[in-house]
């Protein structure tokens, strides 16, 4: 289960990761047209922005690709429709009555060494 | 070799209607930036003047600069929609939510059964503790003033007297009233964890 969640965040992370690569490409587009804009351009930034735009492109293609792929590869028939909030509700509160009982405890014992230093 | 999975057909339609969307935003930007910088060439043969052409290229710099930004965003939303159907329709991730609820599960009734054990022990220890604790300090209570035990064992008293005991019958057995008495604590130690578990 660790795995195939681990793996899902993991794929999760790499699409975040083509968004902010997104937005680099506008910026970059952004960069080249107004150094085009100037009077004296210049020319290594230019091409190198420009170069960028090029290379971010091909790779946000390349990789939206690959997530296209795996998920004609696994998508299921049905989308789910179980949901784990009910058992890990539950769960935490079983934690925090355990919790509860340990605080409880710790002010009997307290009270108990209160009680044998007087 | 893998085969190719047969999927319904809205999904494997939804799938290739993703690859189209891909394809034609990329497509987009780099044609709309590669025109931009075409345009940005100054020729110097026009076929209007150079303030009509200067304007002409203007405005068609802004419409292109514009289908750039559209298409990031179409973009944008073609990784948002990946991003759900990830969620929704992941089979090993749908496998896992399963396995995740039984973990879940499994650890809640650990703890509950740990603090019932707990109890159990706790109530046993306190009972042993009251005990001793009122029966050290009995000589300063007041007469009306009972000890949880003794409160105890009166309510077990009188639940038995109320239990069926008629009065005529009541008063013949009053004679054995003091072994009655000391069957009761008896009894109350039986069930000591008894009247706290009640509690």
């Amino acid at each position: 289960m660790a795995t195939y969640s681990l793996a899902n965040e993991q794929r999760l992370r790499a699409l975040e990761d083509i968004e902010r690569e997104i937005c680099a490409i506008l910026q970059n587009a952004g960069t080249v047209i107004l150094e085009l804009s100037k009077e004296k351009t210049k020319e290594q930034l230019l091409h190198r922005q420009a170069a960028a735009f090029t290379a971010s492109v091909q790779h946000v293609e390349a990789e939206l690709s690959a997530q296209i792929r795996y998920l004609t590869q696994v998508a299921t028939g049905q989308p789910h429709e179980g949901s784990s909030y009910s058992s890990s509700k539950d769960c935490q509160m079983a934690l925090q009555r355990v919790d509860y009982a340990r605080l409880k405890l710790s002010d009997v014992a307290r009270t108990c060494e209160q009680m044998l230093e007087n | 070799m893998a085969q190719k999975r047969v999927l319904p057909q809205s999904k494997e339609t939804l799938l290739q209607s993703y690859h189209k969307r891909l394809k034609d935003d990329i497509k987009s930007m780099m044609d709309n930036f590669t025109k931009i910088i075409k345009t940005a060439k100054i020729e110097d043969e026009t076929q209007v003047s150079r303030a009509t052409q200067g304007k002409q290229d203007n405005y068609e710099m802004h419409v292109r600069a514009s289908n750039i930004v559209r298409a990031g965003e179409s973009l944008m939303k073609l990784v948002s929609d990946l991003k759900q159907f990830l969620i929704l329709n992941d089979f090993p991730l749908v496998k896992a939510i399963d396995q995740h609820n039984q973990q879940l599960r499994a650890l809640q009734e650990e703890c509950d059964r740990k603090l019932t054990a707990l109890r159990d022990q706790v109530s046993i220890d306190l009972y042993q503790l009251e005990e001793a604790y009122y029966s050290s300090s009995s000589s300063l209570r007041e007469a009306n003033n009972l000890s949880l035990c003794e409160a105890y064992w009166r309510l077990d008293l009188d639940t038995d007297a109320a239990d069926g005991l008629a009065a005529p019958l009541r008063a013949s057995l009053e004679p054995s009233a003091g072994p009655l008495q000391s069957a009761a604590p008896a009894h109350s130690h039986a069930s000591g964890p008894g009247p706290t578990e009640h509690a």
